[in-house]
């Protein structure tokens, strides 16, 4: 039975690990290797035993796919592919292979030297495992091996994220990572051609919300910035050097100007180096069909924006200043954030999730008086957590599913009861299936794969030959043999089927006897049973051949006397098994026996 | 640069807070129930969307509010009605609502359920009268058992009880007034107010005998009015509001509903394009405080505090000023573009005494604390 099956690998009822793992036409292709942030242990793993109880996993899965740098996506590929074992493939886009690395190594610098964690992946591990890694371009079709294919579409949300598409034949399912639907200054929103999938797998974290304008959001924070500018405080902004940091710099670059304000905003050492980086992976990036959202020049190169120097951290008055690294756990920015934290005035903005034990984390739980180098630091500035991530809402998978048009759509990481009504709006809307399996547990879609079969010529025009021509509403039969070779079919004529296998043709013929009452001779029977099988069959051609048989079109009809008995003649009815359905008809018509004859 | 832009930088002056959604259909309806607020769809030819909403955490914590990162609308439960709806009431002390729209032959109830997200259509309410055109007004008498009362006209005019169907009250009379508003004050007591501008207040324990007025005065031909009833019970003063399609806003005292205590201007664009929109609000946290909304794409806030007794010499009414007009759905959401959006209702939040909510025809809802520029800071 042809099928596609989705398991969601993970524990538990947790949200925020991506690990999926599909079969489709007999591949296995895992989507997405996330690490879970909020636990310690091995919980924070997917669950790979599904796949195999011991061993590598080499052997079950022929690749593996990465769709953006997030480590929620991406966090446990070195343990899935160093620790547990992979060398097989592994596919993401170019700018994911770029930054990927960087984001395991300061995860795992996080884990180990802040929290002392074992049994943990090495920086050798990392690299190791980048070397299995295969890089993609967006829309390119990358064959993994004959049958399984892969292609890449843009999805926004950040640098580098893609959706994948994996083919196999004629079926085909789309998963989709984490996307957006709405553009934001620098990364346009996500596309996907109407490439009717299977199915489409898609994360469900956000479809039951309505997502507040990105307006809004920017509005919040130019506040938050402008607010403490005015009474003269300062803003810190610990960043990732490849993320966010670019979006807000554009913002505030256009607010500044906008309002012709004087503060100085800074960008600390070594965040100008990684934004050229940034800018260098961005730009092939953003050849693809995405340059139209947004405006013409390096917008990367910003007037106001300066680079810092560590000494402007002590300097009076207002200022603004980004900083990595973006969690506050070591660096420049904790530096800044010791400097300035027993300040009310000023105010640090904390651009996304931190990792437990790190400081980002702390103070984003309230915390407000941390231990730090044996000494006491009491923070009075004002704390501010801001989410900027995009991510598609209700509206934004259905917009998406619009696109694809999917045959079957498949949430991840959602409640089953408490998507009922999406569920049903999906299902009324555009009129597909929808399902929303829990972690760990395994949907199977029934598919129907066409399988296209070519008809030879010489066969078809054997058929029109026949006479009767097709009627668009009635079914003929056709007789011929379906030869399978090198993944492809044709229905072939018997003979030429047997001339390709260098067979030799044999011929099946049956033989009926019929009993007729008839004391005349054989000849005269025979002739009977000509007189009446020409004037009841007008269809058929009927013939009385010299030797005495009687044919009607391919069925030979002689006529015998047995020995035993005089007044019995024996009709022997021959046909090839072709003529099946006539020979038995005529068998049937002359058991009823002969009309009788003139005397 | 983009006007939109420009409002934005504006705004951060002008609000505290402010948010701004896209339903995936517009609303007519903005219903409370403790942090959560229910919208409906109100289009004829599709199917329309019941969402149970929970507004963004944010705005219901007390402390640490920057802790808190969520903007976003959490839709609690979701359901599906082939009808338009006008109107939704919740039944309090039930997971039960009642909407109302067109055609207006009937009333729907529903049932938010409990283990799942989805709304359900349980049972309907005959009206007493089938209108074509018109879909009855409803209100909820929250007693023990409660009460619906529900009408299009005067004459339809009738609380039926929910449980045992039973008509408990109607009003008896042949006057065909159009009703454009219904509200419940307490156990025994409902406003009305007449299309027209008549308003009254009925006790149902006696047979029918409301105190009214009859119009609000000369001159009145054509506007169709609204009203809503503040603080009932709360001492004395004027507690209701009326506006009309001319922008005319009156305030009443409910002894005496002959003679408005003051009736101003507000600087609107008349005549609203659609008088049906007509919305005036009592702020539950401020006193005196009004909201209207109906006539653009604007909300506009007034403090009533020194309209007592207002009137010119010559008895034309006096101008005044909105304390506040929110603009949001103008720039934000139409971009100047053609047409305009008309904002099609607002609520006050209960707990927050700034914050409002607003709808408009094009889907989108805004939820806005304003800054109070008067105020000492």
């Amino acid at each position: 039975m042809p099928e596609i099956r989705v398991t969601p690998l993970g524990a538990g009822q947790d949200v925020g690990r991506s690990c999926i793992l599909v079969s489709i036409a007999g591949k296995n292709v895992m989507l997405d290797c996330g690490m879970h942030m909020g636990f310690n242990d091995d919980r924070r793993f997917p669950d790979f035993s599904y796949i195999t109880q011991n061993g590598r996993l080499t052997d079950f899965l022929d690749c593996v796919i990465i769709s953006h740098f997030h480590l929620d996506h991406c966090g446990a590929l070195p343990y899935f592919s160093e620790m547990v074992g992979y060398d097989g493939p592994i596919y993401m886009t170019h700018p994911t292979q770029a930054i990927c690395p960087i984001l395991l190594e300061d995860y795992r610098k996080i884990a180990v030297d802040k929290k002392g964690e074992a049994n943990f992946f090495t920086s050798q591990m990392i690299k190791d495992c980048m070397k299995k890694v295969v890089a993609v371009h967006l829309h390119q079709t990358v064959q993994v091996d004959d049958e399984l294919e892969i292609k890449a579409y843009y999805a926004g949300h950040v640098l580098g994220a893609a959706m994948f598409q994996i083919k196999v034949g004629s079926e085909s399912v789309v998963y989709t990572g984490d996307y957006n639907m709405t553009p934001d200054r620098h990364l346009g929103a996500a596309w996907i051609d109407k490439c009717r999938p299977n199915l489409l797998i898609t994360e469900s974290t956000y479809a039951t919300t309505i997502r507040d304008s990105k307006r809004c959001r920017e509005r919040d924070f130019l506040k938050k910035v402008h607010e403490t500018v005015e009474r003269g405080g300062k803003v810190l902004i610990p960043v990732f050097a490849l993320g966010r940091a670019q979006e807000l710099c554009i913002l505030l670059e256009t607010f500044w100007e906008r309002m012709n304000l004087k503060v100085p905003i800074y960008f600390s050492t070594g965040l100008t180096e990684k934004a050229n980086h940034y800018y260098k992976l961005f730009i092939p990036w953003t050849n693809q069909k995405i340059r139209k959202t947004f405006v013409q020049r390096n917008m990367f190169e910003f007037k106001h924006i300066k680079a810092f120097d560590r000494a402007f951290a002590d300097n009076p008055g207002p200022m603004v200043v980004f900083a990595t690294p973006g969690m506050l756990h070591a660096g420049q920015s904790l530096q800044i954030f010791r400097k300035w934290a027993g300040n009310e005035k000023n105010m640090v903005i904390m651009p996304g999730y931190c990792v437990q034990g790190t400081v980002g984390h702390k103070i984003l739980s309230g915390q407000r008086k941390l231990e730090m180098e044996g000494r006491q630091l009491e923070v009075k500035m004002q704390v501010e957590y801001m989410s900027f991530s995009a991510h598609a809402d209700a509206k934004g998978i259905m917009q998406l599913v619009g696109q694809a048009e999917p045959e079957s759509v498949l949430l991840v990481h959602g409640e089953a009861k408490k998507m009922e009504f999406l569920k049903q709006k999906i299902e009324q809307e555009l009129r597909v299936n929808c399902y929303m399996p829990a972690n760990g547990e395994t949907v199977t879609l029934p598919t129907s794969p066409s399988i296209p079969v070519g008809i030879s010529l010489g066969l078809l025009k054997r058929e029109m030959a026949q006479g009767l021509l097709p009627e668009a509403k009635k079914p003929r039969l056709l007789h011929g043999t379906l030869i399978m070779k090198d993944s492809n079919f044709r229905l072939v004529s018997s003979e030429q089927a047997l001339k390709e296998l260098g067979l030799a043709e044999h011929q099946l013929r049956f033989t009926c006897r019929v009993h007729l009452h008839d004391t005349r001779k054989e000849q005269e029977t025979a002739l009977r049973v000509y007189s009446h099988l020409k004037s009841v069959l007008k269809d058929h051609c009927v013939q009385h051949l010299p030797d005495g048989s009687v044919t009607v079109e391919s069925v030979l009809l002689q006529a015998a006397a047995p020995s035993e008995d005089p007044g019995t003649k024996v009709l022997l009815v021959s046909w090839t098994y072709q003529d099946e359905e006539l020979g038995s008809f005529l068998t049937s018509l002359l058991k009823k026996g002969l009309p009788q004859a003139p005397s | 640069m983009d006007p939109g832009d420009d409002w934005l930088v504006e705004s951060l002056r002008l609000y505290q807070d402010f948010y701004a959604f896209d339903l995936s259909g517009a609303t007519r309806v903005l219903e409370w129930i403790d942090d959560k607020v229910f919208v409906a769809g109100y289009e004829s030819l599709k199917k329309n969307e019941i969402l149970h909403l929970k507004l963004p955490l944010r705005l219901s914590v007390k402390e640490n509010k920057g802790l808190f990162p969520e903007r976003d609308f959490k839709v609690r439960h979701g359901g599906f009605s082939d009808r338009s709806i006008f109107d939704l009431k919740h039944v309090p002390h039930t997971r039960l609502l009642v909407t109302s729209g067109l055609p207006g032959c009937y009333l729907q109830v529903w049932q938010v359920a409990e283990d799942s997200d989805v709304i359900k259509a349980v049972s309907t309410i005959a009206v007493h009268e089938k209108e074509e055109s018109l879909w009855p007004r409803v209100a909820v008498f929250s007693t023990l058992a409660p009460g619906v009362l529900h009408g299009a006209r005067l004459r339809s005019l009738q609380v039926v009880d929910l449980e045992s169907r039973k008509t408990t009250y109607t009003s008896d009379v042949s006057d065909s007034e159009e009703l454009s508003s219904l509200q419940v004050l307490d156990a025994d007591t409902f406003a009305f107010c007449c299309a027209s501008g008549r308003l009254g207040l009925v006790d149902t324990r006696q047979k029918w005998a409301p105190l009214e007025n009859r119009s609000p005065g000369p001159g009145s031909g054509g506007e169709r009015w609204c009203a809503e009833v503040g603080s009932w019970g709360q001492g004395p003063g004027p507690s209701i509001a009326s506006l009309g399609s001319d922008g005319r806003l009156c305030l009443l005292d409910p002894r005496d509903l002959c003679h408005p205590v003051s009736s101003v201007q507000c600087p609107v664009s008349v005549p609203s394009p659609d008088p049906e929109l007509l919305r005036v609000t009592w702020a539950p946290g401020l006193k005196n405080c009004l909201a209207i909304s109906g006539f653009d794409g604007t909300v506009q806030v007034y403090d009533a505090t020194s309209w007592d007794g207002t009137r010119s010499q010559d008895g034309t009414r006096s101008q005044v000023e909105p304390l506040f007009t929110h603009r949001g759905h103008i720039f934000l959401d139409g971009n100047g573009m053609d047409p305009a959006p008309l904002v099609t209702t607002h609520t006050w939040h209960p707990c927050r005494p700034r914050t409002l909510l607003s709808a408009t025809n094009d889907a989108s809802l805004h939820v806005w604390d304003w800054v109070d520029l008067c105020a000492p800071r």
